[in-house]
């Protein structure tokens, strides 16, 4: 039989209350803050789990704002294009009025409706999204296309100081997406241009200059045998670059929404990892509080015991 | 002849003598039954010698032989030993929640939603990651830029603050090294001088000093708690102490002491300070503080050094060969070489315009400054393993380093509840053993009280029959 001291069962009692005391703070602290990991050492394997997905969901996060900045440029560019395409319009229809029937008053008027067509889509390539030219390819912090007038006020020429680099943005690891047009490429290779574009033929500036120079001079010829051809590439051209553009749009949105489905994914597996199960918790919690007046009581009932004795011995 | 009247006093009174020194000692354990270093005693009788008388042998009572102290020298070692591991794991445990703390690395948020997220340089790296990406839609947008530099600051600080509270945890661990061998060193004396007064008591006495015992068996656990020692009981009643391997303390002197000493690179070790010779030591909270110095904390400063040089490297790789507004180029974005002096470069904080974010030469006139070729190629950075990394991305490699010394803390911590266990056992089976029992003393109390009273009785009988002898007489 093992002996038993008067301290034995003091002693042991006390090692056991705080035991359970420990194992209640730790429990008690899990269900206020609602977190089974909060620190390294509560559970190392899921810690760094919960910082590798924690840097992904970060970064998913990022790929989303990086779409909304580029939605934004390419619906600013989808209006400006639009614009263009509605001069593209108008001049195509001031291009087939002005047949041999017209006066050279007539071709004046429509002479001068052109010029201030070229004015607006002046306007509209010069088109700015957050402070930057949206066609001037990276050349974006001005005008990208400049209009020069004659002394009675007619377009003379109209040139582009852009270049022909379009910046390109992440929208996912590894993926990256340039979502406009430049205002002219004339290099046959890389981005689309605009206005002019050798490979469509595009040149819409200048088939513009023709068109107000050949009314001006009274030209019907030409207009009808040229400008008008040359203003229908021009107008393709831009109905190509505008389908382009819903397409990229078309694309970004069905990206954002994989990358929203994946950041509620992350943040799902993050809780797993990280969230205590309170259902549990509440459970324990309530096992180590029996188990403490369980403890108590017999202490209680030890010293009863003693007290016993010495008053018996007495 | 029996033995006579007078010899039948004598025994009364010899036993009466024996019984109060049993309620002597009873009380002195009494008196002790709170103190946790006591040992109980047990006061030894035997019947005195006996008497050949002309009815045979006769008893002449009983008498004290001495007091015994009641220990078990192998529950003593085992707990020295255990104590020597405790310690050492405390210790442990004690630096690496220092460090754990100084990392600053901890999941915040709440169980209603996704939200959880974290801190320190985990966030700071994808902020500072983020802000490129950002910057790479707009690369020559000033304010993006100021966010760019101003979360790489952060960054920068962070790294800083971490290694200059790891250089600190480190230097007190040092502090605290050399107290210990202050401590383990006086306890030796101590334990020395004990020794000498154990020995002269049995020498003169011829039993042993039970409460020096009780005080030497408290210093030597106390210096198991500082290192793992061995103790050489000797015939003497003196102990022999050796640490590493290095008698310390033979008799009533000290041999040798503990030296700390510079082993080379400010790295602290011990030595015997006579025998110059350094110490093994596995246990205790000595060994503890070098273990976590030169371990867990020393491998946790490391990965944090390494990783903010690749992160210096790999980011200005990038970024010299990019363009500034003003068309500057070849410039650092991140100055230092390691996490205790990384620091954003003070040109490009002044001037954000200087931040290299275009793969082109810009012109004077920076109508050009939409390029972000070099910009996103350092947010791209934060995808990339690298082989100074392990193969891992920046986030991959400082993930791994916090589950490192998650886990280094982590084993600490169930070691130390093991010990504690452990602890709990032995000091049962000591207390079983050495612990003084209420129940059993009061019991001796009242086993003393009756044989003395018993004895009275009897020294009473013989009186009276003394007084009826001597009323003959006269009568």
């Amino acid at each position: 039989m093992m002996r038993v001291s008067s301290n034995t069962i003091t002693n042991s009692l006390i090692f056991e209350m705080n035991r359970v005391e420990l194992n209640q703070a730790q429990l008690e602290n899990e269900v206020t803050t609602g977190l089974a990991v909060q620190n390294p050492s509560d559970n190392p394997a899921a810690m760094a789990s919960i910082l590798n997905l924690e840097a992904e969901s970060s970064s998913v996060t990022q790929y989303q704002s990086n779409i909304t900045q580029l939605q934004e440029q390419a619906s600013t560019a989808s209006s400006a294009m639009e614009s263009l395409q509605t001069v593209a319009q108008s001049a195509g229809e001031i291009a087939t009025e002005a047949d041999g029937t017209a006066t050279q008053q007539d071709l004046n008027n429509y002479a001068t409706q052109v010029t201030q067509l070229i004015q607006e889509a002046a306007q509209a390539a010069n088109t700015e999204s957050q402070g930057n030219y949206v066609f001037g390819g990276t050349a974006n912090n001005q005008p990208p296309y400049v209009v020069n007038l004659n002394s009675s006020g007619q377009v003379t020429s109209v040139s582009y100081q852009g270049n022909t680099t379009v910046p390109s943005v992440e929208i996912a690891e590894g993926v990256s997406l340039s979502v406009l047009p430049v205002g002219a490429n004339t290099t046959g290779t890389g981005p689309a241009g605009l206005i002019t574009d050798t490979r469509s033929g595009a040149d819409f500036f200048n088939h513009l200059i023709s068109l107000q120079n050949d009314l001006l001079s009274g030209n019907t010829g030409a207009i009808s045998s040229t400008d008008l051809t040359n203003l229908q590439k021009d107008s393709d051209n831009i109905t190509q670059q505008i389908a382009t553009n819903g397409a990229v749009q078309q694309r970004m949105t069905a990206e954002s929404t994989i990358e929203q489905d994946r950041s509620a994914a992350l943040g799902s597996l993050t809780s797993s990892q990280a969230d205590a199960d309170t259902a549990t918790v509440m459970e324990q919690l309530s096992q180590t509080q029996t188990a403490f007046q369980a403890a108590a009581q017999a202490t209680a009932s030890f010293n009863d015991l003693t007290m016993t004795i010495l008053n018996y011995l007495e | 002849m029996s033995l006579g009247l007078f010899s039948v006093l004598n025994m009364a009174a010899r036993t009466m003598d024996t019984q109060q020194a049993g309620i002597e000692v009873t009380g002195q354990n009494l008196s002790n039954v709170n103190n946790p270093n006591y040992s109980r005693q047990v006061l030894d009788i035997s019947a005195s010698a006996s008497v050949a008388t002309s009815v045979g042998v006769e008893g002449t009572g009983v008498q004290a032989t001495g007091v015994q102290q009641i220990v078990s020298q192998v529950v003593n070692t085992q707990i020295q030993a255990e104590n020597s591991a405790s310690s050492y794991w405390q210790t442990q445990q004690q630096a690496l929640q220092f460090a754990q703390t100084d990392l600053g690395q901890q999941v915040t948020g709440s169980s209603t939603s996704s939200s959880d997220s974290s801190q320190g340089i985990a966030s700071a790296l994808s902020n500072f990651f983020n802000d490129l990406q950002t910057l790479s839609t707009e690369p020559n947008s000033l304010s993006e830029r100021q966010v760019v530099i101003g979360d790489a600051s952060t960054l920068a600080s962070q790294f800083n603050q971490v290694s200059q509270q790891l250089g600190s945890l480190t230097s007190q661990l040092n502090g605290q090294l050399q107290t210990d061998v202050t401590n383990g060193n006086q306890l030796l004396s101590e334990i020395a001088g004990l020794n000498r007064q154990i020995a002269m008591a049995q020498a003169t006495t011829g039993s042993s000093a039970n409460d020096l015992l009780d005080q030497r068996e408290e210093d030597i656990e106390n210096l198991a708690n500082l290192t793992n020692i061995s103790v050489a009981p000797q015939s003497d009643g003196t102990v022999s102490i050796s640490i590493g391997g290095v008698q310390m303390v033979s008799g009533d002197s000290v041999t040798d002491t503990m030296h700390v000493y510079n082993a080379g690179g400010g790295q602290m070790l011990v030595q015997a300070a006579t025998a110059g010779t350094p110490l093994t030591l596995t246990g205790g909270s000595i060994a503890g503080e070098i273990d976590a110095r030169d371990g867990p904390v020393a491998t946790l400063s490391d990965s944090l050094n390494n990783l903010a040089t690749q992160l210096i490297v790999a980011v200005n790789g990038v970024y010299q060969k990019g363009f500034s507004l003003t068309g500057s180029t070849n410039g650092l974005f991140f100055v230092g070489a390691d996490a205790s002096d990384i620091a954003v470069n003070s040109d490009v904080v002044n001037n954000p315009a200087l931040f290299q974010a275009s793969g082109v030469q810009i012109t004077p006139d920076q109508d050009d400054t939409g390029d972000n070729t070099v910009v996103l190629k350092m947010a791209q950075l934060a995808n990339q393993t690298s082989g100074g990394l392990n193969n891992q991305t920046f986030s991959q490699s400082y993930a791994n380093t916090v589950a490192t010394i998650g886990q280094s803390l982590s084993s600490a911590n169930n070691e130390v509840s093991d010990q504690e266990t452990v602890q709990q056992m032995l000091q049962q089976q000591r207390s079983s053993i050495s612990g003084v029992s209420l129940v059993e003393e009061m019991g001796n109390l009242s086993t003393y009280q009756n044989a003395y009273e018993a004895s009275a009785h009897v020294m009473t009988t013989v009186d009276e029959m003394l007084q009826a002898l001597l009323t003959v007489q006269t009568s």
